[in-house]
Parts: structure tokens; sequence; C-alpha cells
């Protein structure tokens, strides 16, 4: 068996990546090719994904979640839509994309919290957003009544496509908000 | 009929009562001790709680953008393992479990609870009273006074029980002409004397 620097490391990470229904990491395409490292992966995907675009493929190597998985590009998606039309989940509602937003950036939260924010009961709407993994449950909080507290799950990273949490935009301060707001009403009135 | 919604009618009084507060506050006239402690604008909160959703509403929009170009993307997928895994066809537990969690484990002991073959049981008492002990009663009854008023009869009776056999022994009696039921006028009182 070939050891240090085989010459189809390129093809057998991208049969592994190819072949894998989840993102998966460098770290777990190091364990099953002996005598590789972390570098030498990601040097092999990123001439992989260099060749995908000389020739013009469908798809590329994307980073999601952690981990990489093969997608198709997103010109090709009016026909690859059409595939998928009637095994898709909905898209989520606003009351769910809300409450998303509190709890990325509030994390671990409480659902009273999550209420206080968006100033409505929250309790379906966390069930679904439970039901579809894009949330879980962290604990318990030290308050009161010990409520459960909710985080962002690693399949919340994957539903939008980024691969850490810190890759998310930022909520604005308040003062910036209320210097746009005034400068708004300021130009309202000339 | 409609189902009154507690939690949204709560919701609702909560928010008026607290735009009532705000108003009150500013229509009051600031008491004169009370005017070097600086008050803050009561409105201030109710600001600062809407900037605060604001903050989170502006994300929730970055957050439908990033779905929405997310689901032009596809992601390759082994369809015959996400639709019939069996533990015996060479899946481990450890992937069978990577993706399971807290609420993944409360739903299962849910659907267990529920779908627990139910034990049925009735409780059945036995009757206190027969309709033989009750036509001994009407007829004593009816041997000291002239006539008895229905409505007080079952009145005093204080069991349902009791009143359903007492009214079969009223029938049973009626049935077999030893007494008689009387009423002067529609939803008048009903009399009962002996035949």
């Amino acid at each position: 068996m070939e050891t240090k620097g085989r010459k189809n490391l390129k093809q057998v990470v991208e049969a592994l990546i190819f072949a894998s229904d989840i993102p998966i990491t460098y770290e777990q395409i190091k364990g099953y090719i002996e005598d590789t490292t972390v570098s030498q992966i990601r040097h092999a995907v990123e001439e992989l994904n260099l060749e995908y675009k000389q020739t013009d493929r469908a798809f590329h190597i994307f980073h999601v979640a952690g981990g990489i998985q093969m997608v198709t590009r997103e010109s090709y998606s009016p026909w690859v839509s059409k595939l998928f039309q009637k095994r898709r989940k909905a898209k989520l509602s606003q009351a769910a994309l809300e409450t998303l937003s509190v709890v990325a950036f509030k994390q671990p939260v409480t659902k009273t919290e999550i209420a206080a924010v968006r100033g409505v009961n929250c309790d379906g709407v966390i069930y679904t957003l439970l039901e579809r993994k894009l949330i879980s449950i962290s604990g318990r909080s030290e308050g009161p009544g010990r409520p459960l507290l909710y985080k962002t799950t690693k399949e919340f990273l994957r539903y939008f496509g980024v691969n850490d949490i810190s890759d998310l935009p930022r909520p604005r301060e308040i003062e910036e908000i209320l210097k746009e707001e005034s400068h708004l009403s300021d130009d309202a009135i000339k | 009929m409609k189902e009154l919604d507690l939690e949204v009618a709560g919701e609702f009084i909560l928010m008026a009562a607290t735009l009532i507060q705000i108003k009150v506050r500013m229509l009051l006239p600031k008491s004169e001790y009370e005017e070097e402690v600086e008050e803050e604008d009561p409105r201030a909160e109710l600001v600062r709680q809407i900037l605060e959703y604001k903050r989170f509403k502006e994300i929730s929009e970055s957050l439908a953008d990033m779905e929405d170009h997310q689901r032009r993307l596809f992601t390759r997928s082994w369809f015959q393992w996400t639709k019939q895994y069996k533990k015996d066809e060479g899946i481990s537990a450890e992937e069978l479990l990577m993706d399971v969690t807290l609420f993944d484990l409360l739903s299962a002991f849910k659907s267990v609870l529920e779908n627990m073959p139910k034990e049925t049981v009735h409780h059945v008492a036995t009757v206190g009273v027969t309709i033989e002990e009750q036509i001994d009663f009407l007829l004593n009854q009816l041997s000291e006074k002239n006539r008895i008023n229905f409505r007080e009869l079952m009145v005093q009776l204080k069991e349902r029980v009791t009143i359903v056999v007492t009214f079969m022994a009223i029938l049973e009696l009626i049935r077999t002409h030893r007494i008689r039921v009387q009423q002067a006028s529609a939803f008048g009182e009903i009399w009962i004397v002996k035949q």
C-alpha cells in the first residue's frame, strides 16, 4: 500500500466528499486515509475546486457547518430545483426566521427571552424549529423555574450555508439604528 | 362558538395597559420632591423594546436572503439511507444516533407513552337502593300524608342513582295502579296521590 505522498490522494479525497451525504470535516477525511495531514487534504480540496472551475463543472466543494460538501452551482438551480420540487421542505416563516435570529445571537436563550424580544408567544415556532433540527435544547437556565435553554445547531449552519456562527451578519447596535432613523426623519423634514 | 384565546387576550391587555400607563405618566404633573430624581421618559422602555426587535428583524431579513440563496444550491445525498435504514444493514449505532437530540428523545418517549396498550378500567359501584325499597318508601310517605309534591320529593334525594331508582319506583306504582300523578296546569307542580 502506498503511504506518504500518495499519488491518488486527490482522488481519494474527492471520492469521500462525493459519497458523503453530510458535510464531512478535514479531520474525518484524515481519519480514513493513512499517513495524511489536514493541510495535505486542504490542498487537495483546493486543487479539486480549481479543476472544477477550469473545466467548468456544474458543482464545486463548499465549506459549510464546519465541514465540506459538494454542491451544484447556483446557475443550475432552475433545472435542479424542478427535480426536487416535490420533496423539498417549505421555506421558513417570518416568525421562524425572527426566532432563529434571536436564538443565534442570544444563545443559550430561554423561550421567555425570545418572546420578550418578539413581543409574542413563540411556543409553536420553537416546536417547529426543534422538529426541523435548526435549534436544540442545550440545558436548563439557573433562573426561576429552571426553564429550558435553546441553541442553534449544525443543521442551522448548513441550512443557511455558513461555516460558523461568527459568519452570520451581526445585529446593528441600537445607537446605529437611532442615528439612521433620525437621519431619515431629518430628510423627511427637508 | 369561538374559543377565547387567553394567551392572545392576555398579551393584548398587557399592551393596552402599558400604553395607558405611559399616557397617564405623561399627563400627570410631577410631584415636587420627585423632580430632583431624574425620571426616565416613560416611552423610553417601549422605544428600547421596539429597537431591540428591529435589530433582530434586520437579521431575520438577512437570514431569509441566505435561505433563498442556499435553496438554490443542491448537495449530494444518499437517498437510500435517508429513506429506509435498519440497524442490521451494517449501519453502526453511532451513525444512527449521530443527529439525535434531546428533543428526539422526548418525542420518542411521548410516542411510547401514547402507544402504550391502554388498560380500560370500569368502576362499577353497587346501587345502594332498590326499586322495591323505594316503592315501600313512597307508599309509607303516602300513608302519612295525602299527597307528595314531586319536586320536594326529588330535592331530598341526594344521589343521582337514588333519584333514578325512585323515579322508576313511581313509574312502577303508576303501572300497577297504586298511585296517580296530578298536575293542575302545564309546568305546574306535580302531585303524587294514592289511588
